[in-house]
């Protein structure tokens, strides 16, 4: 390709240009090159092709230098990501490091990123819920942030959608709370996740443990096959790269599928500085961005134009295309870009033991990780003193007791002890939180980061609903764990930071009134309708189930419709 | 870091352990290669000792057998912070002041047996200052300054704890624990929710 025309404008413009390659991005590049589009993927990390770039994914426990831990050198340079659970020694590389990529906590915020292709989705938990009416009616309900300008009937055939080529395990369970999709035989409980399952059932109304509904081709159906995805192997080291594509990530499934269209073309190493607006012609022609590896700028152009670069990053972007039409950041007539920004609540857990179905234990792993509890707080009228709710996830597990006292002989035998102890039991929280005003990101005025982009500003906190939602998790769980005859019951608290849950949500969010929200009900920015956001920053709210799903099926959706309005000539 | 890296690295330590004679003269340097922390090839030895006990090769592979004192080492200057490596050194200090004042040897001197004794009696030391302390509402197990209440010194207890905690780390997830004790598997392809278990009866 070396000849005159490499800058020519016509090889920098495309149909469509996705900006990010993660869980949302590489369903807006599969959706636009199944249908020939000219699409450009921009990521800003380096390129992790399937299974070729997971170095550590067929490692035993031994061949790691420390045994999984990080050294302290590491760790201290990175007190931020070292928060996350799964920064260790063999993922380590598919996350950011603090050092590389500041931002600005003026309230702390623990802002975990994967920067590389595939983005954060070779990282998730991989859980998997759809959100009902129960959430997307809520704000109007409960008299907070702005009505939610679809409703469940509008996502629910893009659920479906997504679903089946993601392949997502779980029951059909019939909870109004929790809709049931397009599943994947689900990963069963095991006996004693089945007795609480049970016991919930038999003695609260509207409260279930079921399967965890997740993104793990439990058995795979052709289309999968066709991606080149197999059966998971149960190995539950997903967090390196899965070889067999067992669970969904943008690397095993969506980039390669659009680069196998032909009509992809994947820029790793490219910071998008802006998003171009053209005043005259009222419209975005296009992208800055800036080769993370020679520091040039370069722009991109396309008709239409798709941001997925995740929840802040994404707001970054738009807070930065600043034009004389949009002084304030892109579509942001309404002033409300950066702001209603809102997260889950992780901070309580709870863990306690069972003394009884003794003559069961589990073979094989669990990718599903055990039960969910779907939110039962306020779900059918307003019962607490505090808004909404949260999930719970519930698992049990036996472990060899193994004591570490003495040393010799006596020890070597112990630690080689099979003997299985009790069932313990676990639970963790999973809390909505309510998007305010005050809860923002901003740029500051003075601070870039290397390639000339300023830096974020985090303004986001908990507050006193997140408080008392905190304690009625710890009590309910508390109450359903003594009624269920668990033993040694400990509840405990943390004080994170926020961020931490990964969760980020909201900035650019959805709503009918161009006032008061930046997109409208199919994504698109009111005020520039080539411009689309369909990852977490258009969120209005945040239900309490975790939102990977709700990104594919709004970005499939925004893409569809983007493409019927490009047909009739309405984005050109 | 890379599978490659990884071999290598360890056949770095494997490898330089296998070339450097077995030498036990003071100044001598430690046979794995350290960044952080300046440990003697006595003091080496006297880890490698201590590993040995804690885990000792029976019927089995012990601790020397995998060279599990190394993998300690490497822990200590990698994975501990400089206060936690300094307070090893002073502890190892202190252990050796105690052994001489106790046994009027050295703990390499020591048969097996006495080792075993004395590395049991501060377990037995710890056990009950940590139960003291419990007691009064403190959870704090000295690992930093001395102790006065306890008999051996905080510095001493930390570092035997710290040896025998990575010398467990490092059993536990070794290659022969992992393949013939445990057997890990990479790719077990199952997942068995309901699978049937027999408990040992007590005696």
């Amino acid at each position: 390709m070396a000849n005159l025309n490499i800058d020519s404008v016509k090889e920098r413009t495309f149909d469509a240009i996705v900006i990010g390659s993660g869980m949302s991005g590489g369903w807006a590049a599969k959706e636009f090159t199944d249908k020939g589009l000219k699409t450009l993927i921009l990521e800003r990390g380096r390129d992790v092709k399937h299974i070729k770039d997971y170095p550590t994914t067929n490692m035993y426990p031994w061949e790691f230098e420390h045994r999984g831990q990080l050294p302290a050198a590491i760790q201290d340079a990175n007190p931020i990501v070292n928060r996350c659970y799964a920064f260790g020694e063999s993922a380590a590389h598919f996350f950011v490091k603090d050092a590389e990529h500041p931002y600005i906590q003026d309230k702390p915020f623990d802002w975990i990123r994967g920067y590389q292709v595939g983005g954060k989705s070779l990282l998730w938990a991989r859980q998997t819920q759809r959100w009902s009416d129960f959430d997307f009616e809520g704000p109007a309900r409960d008299g907070f942030a702005v009505d939610w300008p679809i409703r469940y009937k509008d996502i629910a055939p893009w659920y479906s959608y997504v679903e089946k080529f993601a392949g997502i395990s779980g029951n059909r369970d019939g909870i109004a709370e929790l809709p049931d999709g397009e599943f994947l035989p689900a990963f069963p409980l095991n006996t004693v996740e089945e007795y609480f399952r049970d016991h919930v059932k038999s003695k609260y109304k509207n409260r279930h443990v079921i399967s965890a509904r997740c993104a793990h081709l439990s058995t795979p159906n052709q289309i999968h096959l066709d991606q080149g995805r197999v059966q998971c192997q149960r190995r539950t080291i997903c967090e390196r790269g899965c070889p067999f594509g067992g669970y969904f990530s943008a690397n095993a499934t969506t980039i390669p599928w659009a680069l196998k269209s032909g009509h992809a073309t994947l820029r790793p190493f490219s910071v998008v500085e802006s998003i171009i607006y053209d005043d005259k012609l009222g419209k975005a022609t296009g992208v800055r961005v800036i080769d993370t590896n020679t520091k040039e700028a370069i722009d991109y152009y396309a008709k239409v134009i798709f941001v997925n670069a995740a929840a802040l990053n994404t707001n970054l972007i738009l807070l930065n295309s600043k034009s004389h039409r949009f002084p304030n950041g892109l579509g942001n007539d309404s002033g409300v870009l950066g702001k209603y920004v809102a997260f889950h609540n992780y901070s309580a857990h709870i863990g306690a033991e069972y003394d009884g179905a003794k003559e069961w234990t589990t073979d094989g792993r669990n990718p599903a990780g055990g039960g969910y509890i779907p939110r039962f707080r306020n779900v059918y009228k307003q019962e607490t003193d505090f808004l909404r709710g949260y999930a719970s996830g519930f698992s049990a597990y036996r472990f060899p007791q193994r004591s570490w006292d003495g040393v010799g002989g006596s020890l070597k035998e112990n630690l080689a002890n099979k003997e299985l102890g009790p069932w313990h039991v676990g639970s963790h929280m999973m809390g909505e939180t309510i998007p305010k005003e005050s809860n923002f990101v901003s740029l500051d005025d003075k601070q870039k980061d290397a390639w000339g982009v300023p830096l974020l500003k985090m303004n986001i906190d908990y507050d006193d609903n997140d408080e008392k939602m905190k304690k009625d998790y710890v009590e309910q769980l508390t109450e359903m764990f003594t009624s269920a005859g668990f033993t040694n019951i400990k509840a405990g608290t943390d004080k994170r930071a926020p961020g931490l849950d990964i969760h980020e949500m909201g900035g650019a969010r959805m709503g009918n009134d161009p006032k008061t929200s930046i997109l409208n009900k199919w994504n698109q920015v009111h005020s520039v309708k080539n411009v689309f956001v369909t990852d977490g920053a258009s969120m209005t709210s945040t239900s309490c189930q975790n939102p990977s799903l709700t990104y594919m099926a709004f970005t499939a959706r925004a893409a569809d419709y983007a493409m019927s309005e490009m047909k009739k000539g309405n984005l050109s | 870091m890379d599978r490659r890296t990884v071999i290598k690295n360890l056949a770095l330590i494997i490898g330089g352990a296998a070339l450097l004679p077995a030498c036990s003269q003071d100044k001598a340097k430690s046979k794995v290669a350290l960044k952080n922390i300046d440990i003697s090839a006595d003091q080496e030895q006297l880890i490698g000792n201590i590993s040995e006990t804690v885990i000792p090769k029976t019927t089995t592979p012990g601790a020397k057998d995998l060279m599990l004192h190394l993998f300690v080492l490497k822990m200590i200057d990698d994975c501990y912070r400089k206060q936690e490596q300094e307070a090893f050194v002073t502890g190892i200090g202190q252990f050796n002041d105690v052994v001489l004042k106790q046994y009027g040897k050295t703990f390499n001197q020591l048969d097996a047996k006495t080792r075993e004794a004395f590395l049991l009696d501060i377990e037995k030391e710890a056990k009950i200052y940590s139960e003291k302390t419990s007691a009064t509402g403190s959870k704090k197990i000295p690992t930093g300054a001395s102790s006065v209440i306890s008999k051996y010194p905080g510095e001493l207890q930390a570092f035997y704890f710290t040896v025998k905690n990575q010398t467990i780390n490092g059993y536990t997830n070794s290659k022969y624990f992992m393949t013939n004790i445990v057997v890990y598997e990479l790719v077990p392809g199952r997942y068995n929710a309901r699978f049937p278990y027999k408990q040992k009866q007590a005696v």
